[in-house]
């Protein structure tokens, strides 16, 4: 990769005072980040935080109230579709069409993102996550580790900029979850960023650069995750539910409170 | 795939449509209720049909394949097509594809031009199959008129269905009023249109979809000339597509929430 004579380039997201509501009520709030290049970025948060609704504003799914959003130094409201074309996606709840086989599946959206796979490309790289034998079958007939995997792939099919995995583990067994880990790592050695969104305080140590712990559609705080335990070690909200020396999960229950949401 | 850095190109036009058009076609042949609705049924009634003396009573055999091409139509338009959106709206097939850099427009065009192709092709062999088996003689230009009034015809409930999931969000209540605005529309232009409800209602079921549909299909297979009916079940027609397409767009929901 030639980035060293290229001009500064702008962060791969930059977001700020994002505001999303449905109907009346808020549920994003003033979020303002940024991702960078190959960064790992994750958004904490408990059930109903405002996660998926802020990855929806990104993805063009919901309009946001207010603030802006740019992929790439592009405005994702006035050029939409050039602002998707760097992003991939794994939604938390979707699916594609139940009457297409996963070859069918892989040939439509290679095809969208403007990549055209003959079936040679499609067997090697369904080989290569696994999901060979599955080539003929429905995404309904796989299992929840393959579905994830194809989600992923597809997701990646284009090599996108950025990455957007609304809670990509959730489900999964622990040998599934390793998998997709080592992956993401070697996204982000292939140059992609990503930002995903989880509420597994142990993922988000193992993968992230960064992550933002959100709640009731605000930003709570920021930075890496042994920048954000030594930020809060102190406060009286952590200390109260930490055992010993806190942890990022202290930190989370601290600042987000221990009533259980759904 | 490139491993020369990150993608930002976006994707060529030609080949989004050319790859979404390849998976509804694909889902349309692997869907039998689709395939069921727009051709088998309409082929069953106008061979059952061809076996009894009812000919005369319903109004002769240019009505009853007029009945079986508009029955296709409906069916598979307002019940096949409708369901099949309103479901993928439900389980999230249509928010993946809107993720993509493919436009909203082409992701429904796409379905529609399946929609249409697969009613164009059912109606051909409907009538000929019609034609055969109740003896009616038809020329190569009233088969190319059947082809262009059962666009007209698929337009129609096509534009009806949009409406119909633009205005409902839940896939089962999407069923259940579909189906009973078919048995309606259905009724209304059978039964209104034979006369017997009084004329009040004949010039409503006249107006009405179903009504206008057997009009052109019926006039046209009798060889009738072009009447000032003919025209005004015409305007009806481009009416209903004008306005329940303005609907349809207006108020479509591309999730179930
Ligand atoms: N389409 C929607 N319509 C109305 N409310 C919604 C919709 N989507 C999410 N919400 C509400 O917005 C809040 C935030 O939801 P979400 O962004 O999905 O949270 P998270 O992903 O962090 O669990 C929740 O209270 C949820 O019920
Ligand atoms: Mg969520």
């Amino acid at each position: 990769m030639s980035e060293v004579n290229m001009p500064a380039q702008p962060p791969v997201l930059d977001i700020s005072g994002l505001r999303v509501a449905y109907g009346e009520r808020t549920v994003v709030d003033g979020v303002s980040f940024q991702i960078h290049r190959g960064e790992i970025f994750g958004l904490l948060g408990p059930n109903g935080a405002g996660k998926t609704s802020t990855l929806s504003a990104i993805e063009g799914l919901v309009s946001p109230k207010s603030g802006q959003l740019l992929v790439d130094g592009l405005d994702v409201r006035q050029e939409p579709l050039e602002a998707k074309a760097r992003l991939g996606v794994q939604l938390q709840s979707s699916s594609f069409q139940a009457e297409l086989t996963i070859q069918q599946i892989a040939r439509l959206y290679g095809g969208l993102y403007g990549v055209k796979l003959s079936r040679e490309q499609i067997r090697e790289s369904m080989r290569t996550i696994g999901l060979e034998q599955e080539l003929g079958k429905r995404f309904k007939q796989l299992s929840g580790g393959q579905q994830q995997r194809l989600a992923l792939f597809i997701a990646t099919i284009h090599n996108p900029l950025l990455l957007l995995l609304d809670e990509p583990t959730a489900g999964l067994d622990p040998q599934s979850r390793r998998g997709l880990w080592r992956r993401i790592e070697e996204l982000r050695g292939e140059g992609n960023s990503i930002l995903l969104t989880t509420h597994s305080m142990e993922e988000a140590q193992a993968v992230c650069d960064r992550v933002a712990i959100i709640d009731h559609g605000v930003l709570l705080t920021i930075g890496r995750p042994s920048e954000l335990i030594d930020k809060h070690r102190d406060d009286p909200r952590v200390l109260s539910v930490a055992h010993g020396a806190p942890t990022l999960e202290d930190v989370f229950i601290g600042l987000t409170g221990s009533e259980i949401r759904d | 795939m490139t491993n020369t850095g990150v993608n930002t190109a976006r994707p060529p036009r030609g080949l989004a449509m050319s790859s979404l058009l390849r998976a509804d076609s694909i889902v349309m042949l692997n869907s039998k209720t689709s395939l069921v609705l727009s051709a088998l049924l309409p082929i069953v009634i106008l061979v059952v049909t061809s076996f009894g003396k009812g000919q005369s009573r319903l109004g002769g055999s240019s009505l009853l394949v007029s009945l079986a091409l508009t029955l296709g139509l409906l069916t598979s338009c307002l019940l096949g097509y409708t369901l099949a959106l309103a479901h993928d709206r439900e389980i999230g097939v249509l928010q993946r594809l809107r993720v993509t850099p493919a436009p909203n427009w082409m992701i429904i065009t796409s379905r529609l031009v399946v929609q249409v192709a697969t009613n164009l092709l059912a109606s051909i062999i409907v009538v000929i199959v019609g034609a055969i088996v109740h003896g009616l003689a038809l020329n190569v230009g009233q088969y190319l008129l059947v082809i262009a009034i059962a666009v007209i015809g698929a337009a129609m409930f096509l534009a009806i269905g949009q409406a119909l999931v633009g205005l409902v969000q839940s896939t089962n209540a999407i069923s259940a009023i579909g189906r009973l605005l078919m048995i309606f529309l259905l009724l209304l232009g059978l039964l209104g249109g034979s006369g017997i409800l009084g004329d009040t209602m004949k010039t409503i079921a006249d107006w009405s979809p179903v009504g206008a549909l057997l009009t052109l299909f019926s006039d046209l297979l009798n060889q009738s000339a072009w009447s000032g009916q003919d025209t005004s079940s015409l305007l009806a027609c481009v009416g209903y597509i004008v306005v329940f397409t303005s609907i349809g767009i207006r108020w479509f929901r591309w999730n179930s929430r």
